[in-house]
């Protein structure tokens, strides 16, 4: 699903990933962990074509991302689930409107879109608030409805960058679960974290970043 | 695609309502403006023409030329000016002709003996002015009115038609600037939304299609300001000129007609370039 291949980022001077090399089968779990800085947020944007790699091969899903065609991007995004560290909700429409809207532009027609919306909200226990704006909510329920979105339209890669970072210890645990579940039924998910409590309770293969290197990967703990 | 784009272009239209409209005014008041300015520039075409007449100029010849030199001199000139045409007033008009041409010589004329009079030549011409170079020759007494009125309005016409040609250039140019920058502002207000689409797998025709449509209305709504407010100024000038006997205005359908289809296109089209420049940016924004 994923393979990297001598893959380095810099940002001017400063270089974030070195000549990193990883390959992550479908279907699996992976933790992406390590010091802030490290290079976690980077590798994931380079997963989802966000950045470019200053050199390297980046493969996902069968494509490779670094020579993609702008005009091809939509294709790979649209097999990949992001749950953004920020979120990323569209301010002005409401936390069902934000997750019909995505489901509205991979094709699902008007009644499909806000019937799967309906469902996933139920299942992160947030139907009740699905005429709010984003601003109304708290940043646990935000963080909710972007994993909410992610889910969604049922991708086949699930890329999430700190997504337990605004929720308390009981929905971290319940939000593993579900991407524990999304994962059983054949999705690859890809955790980044720096919360060693979460690596410890799910076994999981763990990757580990340490100064733009891969320093670890294996089970954790080391 | 296209519902959803109506839907997504009408919900950015109707929250900022007053300034889509206030837009739209702005829009509308330099191209109708450049549509009004160049109907005039048309307008002066035919006064322009009056600038190619023909002009005749009256000169006076030395007394003591005889029949023979008096024609030698005029075949002389016009070998020297192939574009002149020389000819010499005969004696039963000569009284008329000196009295309009040179007013000061009423005295003379006056006078029964008109064998006394000069000898005038007339010469008719483009480039009136040039026959005043005829004063430094021996020959010549003096040399009548060169300034044609018709020339003069002419010229001022043609600086006037060009002017105004100009002025709608600018006009439009001020027009294609304003849709841009509010198209740009437009866009980058939505950055963040544009690229949160992007990132969430839409494609760049989804992401268009509702500021196609959120600017194409304003564009329409500014088409039609402009090209009623176009006919309607025309219509008042054209009125003001058959005040003072001048021809009417006329406003040829195509000015309209380009009027609708610039008001409609620049904002459509500077929101294509917007958008593929932000997109172009996306990949360094990250």
């Amino acid at each position: 699903m994923i393979r990297l291949r001598d893959v380095a980022k810099d940002y001017e001077q400063r270089k974030v990933l070195r000549g990193l090399n990883l390959a992550v089968d479908a279907g699996e779990f992976v933790f992406l962990t390590g010091p802030s800085g490290a290079g976690k947020s980077t590798l994931l944007k380079l997963l989802y074509a966000a950045e470019c790699p200053s050199s390297g091969e980046v493969w996902v899903a069968g494509s490779r991302v670094d020579q993609l065609p702008r005009h091809r991007l939509h294709q790979l995004r649209r097999k990949i689930g992001i749950i953004f560290q920020d979120f990323k909700l569209l301010r002005r429409k409401t936390v069902l409107e934000n997750i019909t809207f995505v489901l509205r532009f991979h094709g699902l027609s008007p009644r499909e879109a806000h019937r799967r919306a309906y469902q996933v909200l139920k299942r992160l226990g947030l139907h009740h608030r699905q005429g709010a704006h984003p601003d109304a909510l708290s940043g646990g329920e935000q963080q909710r409805v972007a994993i909410a979105r992610a889910l969604a339209y049922q991708p086949r890669l699930i890329l999430a960058d700190e997504p337990t970072g605004n929720l308390d210890a009981d929905l971290a645990a319940e939000l593993m679960s579900l991407l524990c579940d999304i994962n059983y039924q054949g999705a690859t998910v890809m955790v980044a974290t720096h919360d060693h409590a979460l690596l410890e309770s799910i076994p999981a293969r763990t990757l580990v970043l340490h100064q733009g290197h891969l320093s670890y990967d294996g089970r954790w703990p080391p | 695609m296209i519902r959803h784009a109506v839907a997504e272009g009408w919900e950015l239209i109707h929250r900022r309502l007053l300034v889509t409209l206030t837009l739209a005014s702005a829009l509308a008041v330099p191209i109708g403006l450049a549509g009004l300015t160049f109907v005039v520039s048309q307008w002066l075409g035919p006064l322009v023409a009056l600038r190619s007449e023909r002009s005749t100029v009256a000169v006076l010849l030395h007394p003591r030329m005889d029949h023979a030199q008096r024609e030698a001199w005029r075949q002389d000139q016009e070998r020297r000016h192939p574009e002149w045409v020389v000819s010499a007033v005969p004696p039963e008009m000569l009284a008329d002709r000196l009295s309009r041409w040179f007013p000061y010589l009423t005295d003379i004329l006056r006078d029964d003996d008109l064998t006394l009079l000069p000898p005038l030549v007339e010469v008719t011409t483009v480039e009136p002015e040039r026959v005043g170079e005829l004063l430094s020759s021996p020959a010549v007494l003096a040399v009548g009115p060169r300034s044609a009125l018709n020339q003069l309005i002419g010229r001022t016409a043609d600086r006037l038609k060009w002017t105004f040609l100009v002025l709608s250039a600018v006009l439009l140019a001020s027009a294609a600037l304003l849709a841009g920058i509010w198209v740009h502002l437009e866009v980058y207000r939505h950055a963040d939304e544009i690229t949160i689409m992007r990132l969430l797998g839409a494609a760049e025709s989804t992401i268009r299609g509702p500021f196609v449509v959120a600017v194409s209305a304003p564009g329409i709504l500014a088409a039609a300001l402009s090209a009623s407010g176009t006919a309607v100024l025309a219509s008042v000038l054209s009125r003001l000129a058959g005040v003072v006997g001048l021809p009417p205005l006329r406003t040829h359908w195509s000015v309209i007609l380009a009027e609708v289809v610039l008001a409609t296109a620049l904002p459509v089209l500077a929101a294509g370039i917007t958008l593929a420049r932000h997109a172009r940016e996306e990949l360094e924004i990250g």
